[in-house]
């Protein structure tokens, strides 16, 4: 297939500064986990997206001194030597596919913490970080300043030498330079404080600075917010940064221009429960409307009929993806290659985000279970290796992401035939009716990717209306069998809290429900109030109680835990879910447990309150969100009563199990459950993953003790 | 009670197509091949009525070369009892005329209670061999049929007309039905089914003397880009006053 003429814009080279990006695609800085001291993990995952036809690909903020020291959370850094080897693997490998390689240099200010390196943070005035509590940095004097811009330009050669071709001066996300611009961070009243003209000198000496030391060689890229929704207090677009563009076109290549501060920047990485694609647009728009120097931008774009929009109405001369690139690498060649339906389109959950949020741990993606997989298993997420056992018949019992996975992926490797058996009439098990929640319906994607990859497969078929049973599976004449049968809410109150049931919890009367019941079954809502309980702490409770609060019920969300759905902090979508809830007039109940649900009444006890001082919330129904349960019954039955010797003697040679029947988990690890076994389902033990590679420094024994 | 149901393997195009060389037919590298849709419904139906009767045979009647012998395995998979594949190399691309007249020589010799073929078949849509077959056949038939229940010698069928109409008919046994989508829910195939179909021998009938064709292919082309389209330009009010133009315009002439 070819490209859609009416795509070509996005293929057309543009120029930025003294480098020229082959098409108009860009990998936004963003970060993965893996820094400079896991460099073949990065390098490796950043090659994937040269190989899949970006132009330009970043690193994640990447710090310049170790006063901007983010651990717990993973920076790059390019603070000596060894930093600089690190980095240019990523540089190398990103030239071989003709991609540019961009360092986004960052200085955080009171907002890094320094767990690690124990330096003080420098920052315009002594505020401690309204992101990192507890952090206070120490007030900059002029030279302070002289310092730290010359930090900014030694790490800008230090960038140069290990091959990258743009370096940024970033300021989005409320980080140094921009900290300087606007006056919630800058209290001065030296030439650094007060007037525009002085709020915007530090960043504009600092883009002089490392525009002399290597402008010549590099094109220098400035990240900008353009709105932090917070007042006069706040940066501000016409206030503020529109003059800033104004004032600083001639020394900048390339801007990047996003909206948000760091303690609300889910207002930038847009979960889509709030936003659609494209919401920074107007404010792009804006600043290409003052700037002859290019402008890119990211807007979680996946459509490429956006993308040419986006250019065409003179908003953005270059797509930046962040998230869309996780989820698909090889976003650019797909729609260059006419594949359009191969794209496997970002959710926007943020699940990605929350691993940084979390602090350490490698980032994962809902869709694209190969993310942060490149080096360390070997993962390709566009090309299989044919199965040495491919000459088997699979069964995959389970229509939800687990099973969709790893049916779609043992096609994908070859297997002689494939067949993917659901109990229900459609694919998507707890995908079918999750993203009927209020705002998840591009969750949905999930199920719609697969299902159109699993239609072109002509060895995997699609069997619905069919429960099987044990006897069913042992005669179905598969070699290889997957029990995926997910997972379900608990009807008895069983939590993690108290790890026990709660007395009177009990689903099948009519005042009591899960949430699949509600969403799925269509199980009525009695009475006019509904208490909500969540101890699960993600969004299955917020969202019911938005969904009830907008049928018009008296809602009350109970949890055992300090916040409502904490997880949702990690994500970014806590501050507009609150917002809503809020809105809503949903009464919010923390650190409360029931200790007796009866029909119109919950008792209930603050968890830290010993005495357990019962109090009396009246409500018409209950709303049980405790815990999920695998729903392992068919896997019992065949592993306890059938026996995996009576299915050997049926030719089964393969018997696993796969995502929440194995234990409940985010759906991104579903889909990772499936497509891991399917990935490794001809190794000699499937059911156990193989080893992946670790980068850690291995002490040479000898050396060391000599 | 023994069902022959007709079915064939048809093919569907994918995003690009070619011809063969000769310009009669559709390249068959281009195309996926598959059991024509229709046809699993009428074979589902068949076995319905022989699982009901408790006791019968449904054989399932192709014609085509031995590659098709894979959307008659499906059936086979489905539970049909037997296969016979007619075929000899003057039937490739045949009309449905043709194609009737060779159907008709092995149904006949199965004497049947029953023959069922899908409404039409999905790559070709003529929706004519099996009304070619009941005239060669002799049998009453009647077409687009969506219920069906066997009495004794005789059967009531449902057979659906425009715009949501049902005609119900009472028709004498022997005859041939041609099944419509949705009539039932087709049955999938067990992998160990699909396997046991593999093994299965099919019966292979070269056909009598089929007479002179009634029709044939000359050539097969994509049909090229009309001339004479005018495409408006403008705004939308402009656009439509230059619709009414042309609409007046051509309500004089």
């Amino acid at each position: 297939m070819a490209r859609d003429p009416k795509h070509d814009v996005l293929f057309e080279p543009i120029e930025i500064g003294p480098k020229t990006m082959k098409n108009r695609f860009y990998q936004i800085p963003h970060c993965n986990g893996f820094g400079s001291e896991k460099p073949l993990s990065q390098a490796h995952f950043r090659a994937m997206k040269a190989e899949g036809g970006y132009a330009a690909v970043c690193t994640e903020y990447c710090s310049i001194h170790p006063e901007s020291d983010d651990t717990h959370r993973v920076s790059a850094r390019l603070w000596d030597d060894d930093d600089i080897k690190n980095l240019s693997l990523m540089c190398d490998m990103l030239h071989e596919h003709g991609a540019l390689a961009a360092a986004e240099l960052w200085y955080g200010g009171p907002h890094a913490p320094c767990m690690e390196s124990r330096c003080v943070p420098r920052a315009p005035s002594q505020i401690p970080s309204d992101f990192e509590h507890l952090t206070y940095p120490k007030e900059m004097d002029k030279d302070d300043i002289r310092e730290v811009q010359g930090f900014y330009v030694e790490a800008a050669k230090r960038a140069r030498e290990a091959g990258f071709d743009i370096v940024y001066v970033y300021g989005s996300h409320s980080y140094l330079p921009q900290q300087f611009l606007t006056p919630y961070y800058n209290r001065r009243t030296d030439e650094y404080g007060g007037s525009f003209e002085n709020r915007a000198r530090f960043w504009r000496e600092t883009i002089e600075q490392v525009r002399d030391a290597v402008g010549d060689d590099c094109a220098i890229a400035v990240r900008m917010s353009t709105d932090m929704f917070m007042g006069e207090a706040g940066t501000q677009l016409e206030r503020d940064c529109l003059p800033f563009v104004e004032l600083c076109d001639e020394i900048v290549d390339v801007w990047d221009i996003n909206v948000s501060g760091i303690s609300e920047w889910g207002e930038d990485a847009t979960p889509s429960r709030f936003y659609e694609s494209g919401r920074l647009l107007p404010w792009q728009k804006a600043v290409k409307s003052v700037a002859k120097k290019p402008v890119l931008g990211v807007g979680r774009f996946t459509n490429p009929d956006l993308m040419v929009e986006a250019i065409e109405s003179g908003s953005l001369d270059i797509i930046a993806t962040c998230r869309p690139s996780i989820s698909d690498p090889w976003l650019p060649r797909k729609i260059d290659e006419g594949r359009l339906d191969d794209i496997r389109e970002c959710i926007g959950c943020n699940i990605c985000i929350s691993r940084w949020e979390i602090g350490g741990p490698p980032l994962i993606c809902t869709q694209n279970a190969t993310a942060g997989e490149e080096y360390r298993r070997g993962w390709h997420p566009e090309k299989f290796e044919p199965a040495k056992n491919a000459d088997n018949d699979v069964l995959v019992v389970g229509a939800g992401p687990a099973g969709m996975e790893c049916a779609m992926i043992l096609g994908k490797r070859g297997m002689r035939r494939v067949h993917l058996v659901e109990a229900g009439d459609d694919m998507g098990g707890g995908m079918r009716w999750i993203p009927q929640l209020p705002g998840l319906g591009e969750w949905a994607r999930v199920v719609n990717y697969r299902k159109i990859q699993i239609d072109k497969l002509k060895n995997v078929e699609f069997v619905p209306n069919k429960r099987l049973d044990a006897q069913g599976v042992k005669e179905y004449g598969a070699e290889i069998v997957v029990i995926a049968t997910g997972a379900y809410w608990a009807t008895d109150g069983l939590n993690g809290c108290t790890h026990d049931t709660i007395a009177g919890a009990d689903a099948s009367v009519p005042w009591q429900l899960t949430p699949e019941q509600i969403m799925f079954e269509g199980k009525d809502v009695p009475g006019e109030s509904v208490l909500i309980l969540d101890n699960d702490g993600y969004y299955m409770g917020v969202s019911l109680a938005e969904k009830l609060a907008r049928d018009g019920k008296k809602v009350t969300l109970m949890t055992h835990l300090g916040h409502i759905a904490p997880y949702m902090h990690f994500t970014l979508e806590a501050p507009n879910q609150h917002r809503i809830l809020h809105k809503l007039g949903v009464e919010i109940v923390t650190y409360h447990m029931p200790t007796k649900l009866e029909e119109g009444r919950v008792l209930a006890a603050h968890v830290y309150d010993e005495e357990e001082h019962e109090h009396e919330f009246t409500t018409d129904a209950v709303v049980l969100v405790t815990q999920r349960r695998s729903d392992e019954a068919l896997y019992r039955e065949l592993k306890d009563s059938v026996g995996i010797d009576a299915l050997a003697a049926e030719g089964i040679t393969g018997f696993y199990r796969i995502g929440d029947c194995e234990a409940p988990r985010l759906t991104a690890d579903a889909v990772f459950s499936g497509h891991r076994l399917a990935r490794e389902i001809d190794t000699d033990n499937p059911e156990v993953p193989l080893p992946f590679k670790r980068e850690r420094r291995v002490v040479e024994r000898e050396a060391v003790l000599a | 009670m023994k069902v022959v149901v007709c079915v064939k393997q048809v093919g569907s195009l994918g995003d690009e197509v070619e011809f063969t060389d000769d310009e009669r037919d559709v390249d068959p590298d281009y195309l996926d091949f598959a059991l024509n849709e229709w046809d699993s419904y009428a074979a589902e139906e068949a076995l319905r009525l022989r699982d009901v009767a408790g006791e019968g045979e449904v054989v399932a009647v192709t014609l085509g070369d031995e590659d098709t012998e894979d959307a008659m395995r499906r059936a086979l998979a489905m539970g049909v009892d037997r296969g016979v594949r007619v075929w000899s190399d003057e039937l490739a691309g045949a009309d449905p005329i043709t194609v009737a007249r060779a159907l008709a020589e092995v149904v006949r010799a199965e004497s049947p209670d029953l023959v069922l073929c899908g409404v039409q078949s999905s790559d070709a849509v003529q929706a004519a061999t099996g009304t070619a077959l009941a005239e060669e056949l002799g049998l009453p038939r009647v077409a687009v049929v969506t219920k069906l229940e066997l009495g004794n010698g005789t059967a009531t069928v449902h057979r659906e007309l425009e715009g949501g109409l049902v005609d119900v008919v009472e028709v004498d046994t022997p005859a041939l039905l041609t099944i419509q989508t949705g009539i039932n829910e087709p049955r999938y195939a067990t992998l160990r089914a699909i396997k046991q179909a593999e093994q299965q021998e099919i019966e292979v009938r070269e056909p009598g003397d089929l007479g002179a064709p009634s029709a044939r292919v000359r050539r097969m082309f994509v049909p090229p880009r009309g001339e004479g389209a005018e495409i408006l330009d403008g705004d939308p009010a402009a656009i439509a006053g230059r619709i009414k133009e042309i609409v007046e315009e051509r309500l004089k002439a």
